[in-house]
């Protein structure tokens, strides 16, 4: 296996030792570990300085680590001075979180889990889920492949590289095909659930609801979803239980 | 979950804790989602609807979080495969509401054990900053793989603990009926508004926002008239 499918099955595991210290930044060492093998042989005193430099903070969002790993792992082999690889790789922080947290977190994730939700729903149960995760997992496969290639093929022009790619385009739209298939999802989801109540339960649950939303849109930083529900259902069965009672 | 082999419970512990150590560690390939966890949880124990039933609520809970950056969430894997353990066998009206809130008080549990492991992590950190500002790759190794056995371990405690609960819950708690389909409303009503709410803060303003109401308007649409 060579050093950079190595690398990549290694990025997989980039948040292993996720710490409020450094963050990414040992996954990001462990990582850049079999990439940085060659230099070992060529510039010893290089090579324990740069595995110094790949361990220490980082952050981003863990599906584009590669875009940094290969940028400063080439500035290394290319002998750029440490503290510009220094100040390369904390430049990346910020707008890889961003454009990946946008992609991944606010775009693809809940796309595909709004539509998981509507295909279990409808009827094809655990096949909606595997293909869930068979088509996440070959996009992210490609996503993080690719991210390492250009990394590796930019080293210090990554920011070029990111910016005339497809990363800030898709970054950006993806966040509306999210929102549709949530918006799709959620309704139908409690269609299901409700299916088959009588009015009385419809009404109640859509009562929780409309408190819930109402709730989370005026105190949600406070008052979250897991809280709203717990104190929800604490207060039903307080509410059962003096009914009883009386 | 009464009546359940030891093989059985050993599948689940590594299950969940496969599902635990794909939420942060490795290798985030979504095993940790409720709607994935859960119905696998489901599959293996011969109910794939309770599963999938338990799985899309606590998916609709999930949604209202975006796990990014130095976030606090909850660990929604083990929760899952707990409240499902749980939800098995029983019609789901009855079940649902009790496994929901096992899976969320499990969840803000297993939040609370993802600061302890951070925090241990950085602990080991400080243990080694001699090597690794020697540029010791051995201890930069040492580091990752003892960051993924305390996530492991982790994980597979909670789930034992979950299943324990799960197992005690079927066994003593057992409201009558009026009061389980009452809590199993509410859970979905709290499950409905929190896929919601997350949704729309993260539409924000604009073309996104658009695009979310009119989902919820087909959405809508789709539920009456099925």
């Amino acid at each position: 296996m060579t050093g950079r499918w190595r690398a990549l099955l290694r990025l997989y595991a980039v948040q292993g030792a996720w710490n409020y210290e450094r963050m990414l930044g040992v996954g990001m060492g462990y990582a850049a570990e079999p990439l940085l093998a060659d230099l070992a042989a060529a510039d010893p005193v290089r090579h324990s300085e740069a595995v110094v430099r790949s361990a220490e903070f980082f952050n981003c969002n863990p599906n584009l680590a590669g875009l940094a790993l290969g940028a400063t792992v080439r500035a290394e082999y290319l002998g750029v001075p440490g503290d510009q690889v220094a100040r390369l790789r904390t430049a990346l922080c910020s707008p890889l979180g961003a454009l990946g947290d946008q992609l991944f977190w606010a775009g693809v994730v809940p796309a595909l889990i709004g539509a998981t939700i509507v295909g279990a729903v409808v009827g094809l149960k655990l096949a909606a889920v595997v293909t869930f995760l068979i088509v996440y997992n070959l996009f992210r496969l490609t996503v993080g492949g690719w991210s390492l290639s250009t990394g590796l093929a930019s080293g210090a022009a990554v920011g070029h590289a990111i910016a005339s790619s497809w990363l800030p385009r898709w970054s950006a739209r993806i966040g509306a095909y999210a929102a549709f298939s949530i918006g799709v999802a959620a309704p139908v989801a409690a269609g299901w659930f409700l299916h088959g109540y009588a009015w009385r339960g419809t009404a109640g649950a859509l009562g929780v609801a409309l408190t819930g939303i109402l709730l989370g849109r005026l105190w949600g930083r406070t008052f979250t979803a897991v809280r709203f529900a717990l104190v929800a259902m604490g207060t039903a069965l307080l509410l059962r239980w003096v009914i009883g009672f009386l | 979950m009464s009546g359940i082999g030891i093989e059985t419970l050993l599948f689940l512990i590594t299950w969940g804790t496969i599902v635990g150590l794909d939420l942060v560690s490795v290798p985030q390939a979504m095993l940790a989602r409720p709607i994935v966890a859960a119905s696998m949880t489901g599959w293996l124990l011969h109910d794939v609807d309770a599963g999938l039933r338990v799985g899309v609520l606590l998916e609709l809970f999930a949604l209202d979080v975006l796990p990014i950056g130095a976030v606090r969430y909850p660990d929604y894997g083990a929760a899952a495969v707990a409240a499902t353990a749980l939800a098995v066998g029983a019609p789901w009206e009855l079940g649902l509401g009790v496994s929901t809130a096992l899976g969320l008080l499990l969840a803000v549990v297993g939040g609370w054990t993802l600061q302890w492991l951070r925090r241990a992590n950085a602990d080991a950190i400080q243990r080694h900053v001699a090597a690794l500002a020697a540029g010791e790759s051995r201890a930069i190794r040492r580091l990752q793989y003892g960051g993924v056995a305390r996530d492991a371990a982790r994980s597979a405690l909670l789930t034992l603990v979950g299943l324990g609960l799960a197992s005690w819950a079927g066994r003593d708690l057992r409201p009558d009926r009026l009061t389980a389909e009452v809590l199993t409303l509410v859970a979905i009503g709290a499950g409905s508004a929190a896929a919601v709410n997350g949704a729309i803060r993260g539409a924000g303003h604009g073309l996104r926002l658009r695009w979310l109401g009119a989902g919820l308007a087909g959405g809508a649409l789709v539920a009456l008239l099925r």
